[in-house]
């Protein structure tokens, strides 16, 4: 189990609970003071992430997919920015 | 002008407040409310922290129970926010979706509802600008916080103006450990974070500045503010909110 604590330069502030298994994401618990609308898409968005390679530029680009099929916007950070925490706690 | 229904400065415990925007919200999705502003205090004081934050990462709960503090989570992102009865004034902007003070563009909708904190300032003979992303800034420091969420075919926008700041307290409520509370961190705190009273050298009153928010928002966004009340629908909800959600360790510490 990692931690990981990310500022988004210009942006906020990410936090990650990351439970790896082999190579892979098997929980994951995304906090801090960015804004995602809607706000549900958040849950959804760990969910989805379990099971996942934890191979930064494919996560970058699965959030992102992610985002954009759930019609969900985020602020002050990026996927890519999820995903650098995300590795971050490794 | 377009017609705005006005909640005048009123005081609820945090549990009322975040469940009054919430039934606002409600209400003006069913077309039984028109668009709303509210400006309210917090009383106890409290910390409010943004929908993805972690209640224990963020706030001492102990310092909380033991100051009779109330501790809340929102349903907008956002950061931890220490409302101090006396210190500050919250508003909240409720506007369904499409109205032209809220664009699908997020920045920009911040941008423009938070033109009627300038104003208010400005009504106070303080000179301020939006600062990118949520944030109204004095001299480059920031003076008001603000946060939007999108729901119930509603934008809500609900924000603080600090009339007046106690760093100390407000690090005793969050969560940084005490003894990182040096001098240097409050001097830091000091130098970005600062409060009407402070900016202007005397004692503003909480009414003065819920009056200039009146006259702010009405003018910055070229709306009639007409005085109103809630219906007993949005506050029959508001308890069941606050009963159900608001109150509940569930809803506060889910994250």
């Amino acid at each position: 189990m990692g931690d990981s604590i990310y500022k988004v330069p210009g942006g906020k502030l990410l936090k990650i609970k990351l439970t790896p298994s082999e190579g892979r994401i098997r929980a994951i618990v995304i906090k801090g003071d960015f804004f995602l609308h809607p706000e549900e898409a958040l849950v959804a968005l760990e969910e989805f992430l379990a099971g996942k390679e934890l191979d930064e530029a494919t996560l970058a680009a699965d959030i992102q997919d992610f985002l954009d099929d759930a019609g969900a916007t985020l602020v002050g950070a990026s996927a890519a920015d999820i995903a650098k925490t995300i590795f971050m706690a490794m | 002008m377009e017609e705005f229904r006005f909640l005048e400065l009123c005081v609820y415990n945090a549990y009322e407040n975040m469940a009054v925007d919430e039934a606002i919200t409600l209400a003006i999705k069913e077309r039984k409310a028109p668009p709303t502003l509210r400006l309210y205090r917090w009383r106890p004081s409290a910390v409010s922290i943004g929908t993805f934050q972690g209640m224990i990462d963020e706030v001492d709960l102990k310092y909380c129970r033991l100051n009779k503090i109330d501790y809340i989570r929102r349903i907008t992102g956002g950061g931890a926010v220490y409302h101090d009865f006396e210190g500050e004034v919250t508003y909240s902007l409720i506007v369904p979706k499409g109205h032209r003070l809220a664009p699908p563009d997020i920045l920009k909708s911040y941008r423009i509802i938070c033109g009627g904190i300038i104003e208010a300032l400005k009504h106070l003979k303080i000179k301020s600008k939006f600062r990118p992303i949520n944030d109204v800034v004095t001299s480059g420091k920031k003076i008001s916080g603000n946060a939007q969420t999108r729901r119930n075919s509603c934008v809500l926008q609900h924000g603080t103006t600090l009339l007046d700041l106690d760093v100390e307290v407000m690090f005793s409520t969050l969560k940084v450990p005490k003894e990182k509370i040096s001098d240097k961190m409050i001097q830091d705190v000091k130098k970005s974070v600062t409060s009407i009273r402070e900016v202007l050298g005397r004692h503003v009153e909480v009414n003065e500045l819920g009056n200039a928010l009146e006259a702010g928002f009405s003018k910055a966004l070229k709306i009639d503010l007409v005085p109103g009340a809630l219906m007993a629908r949005e506050w029959s909800d508001a308890q069941r909110l606050m009963k159900e959600k608001y109150s509940t360790t569930k809803w506060n510490l889910s994250r």
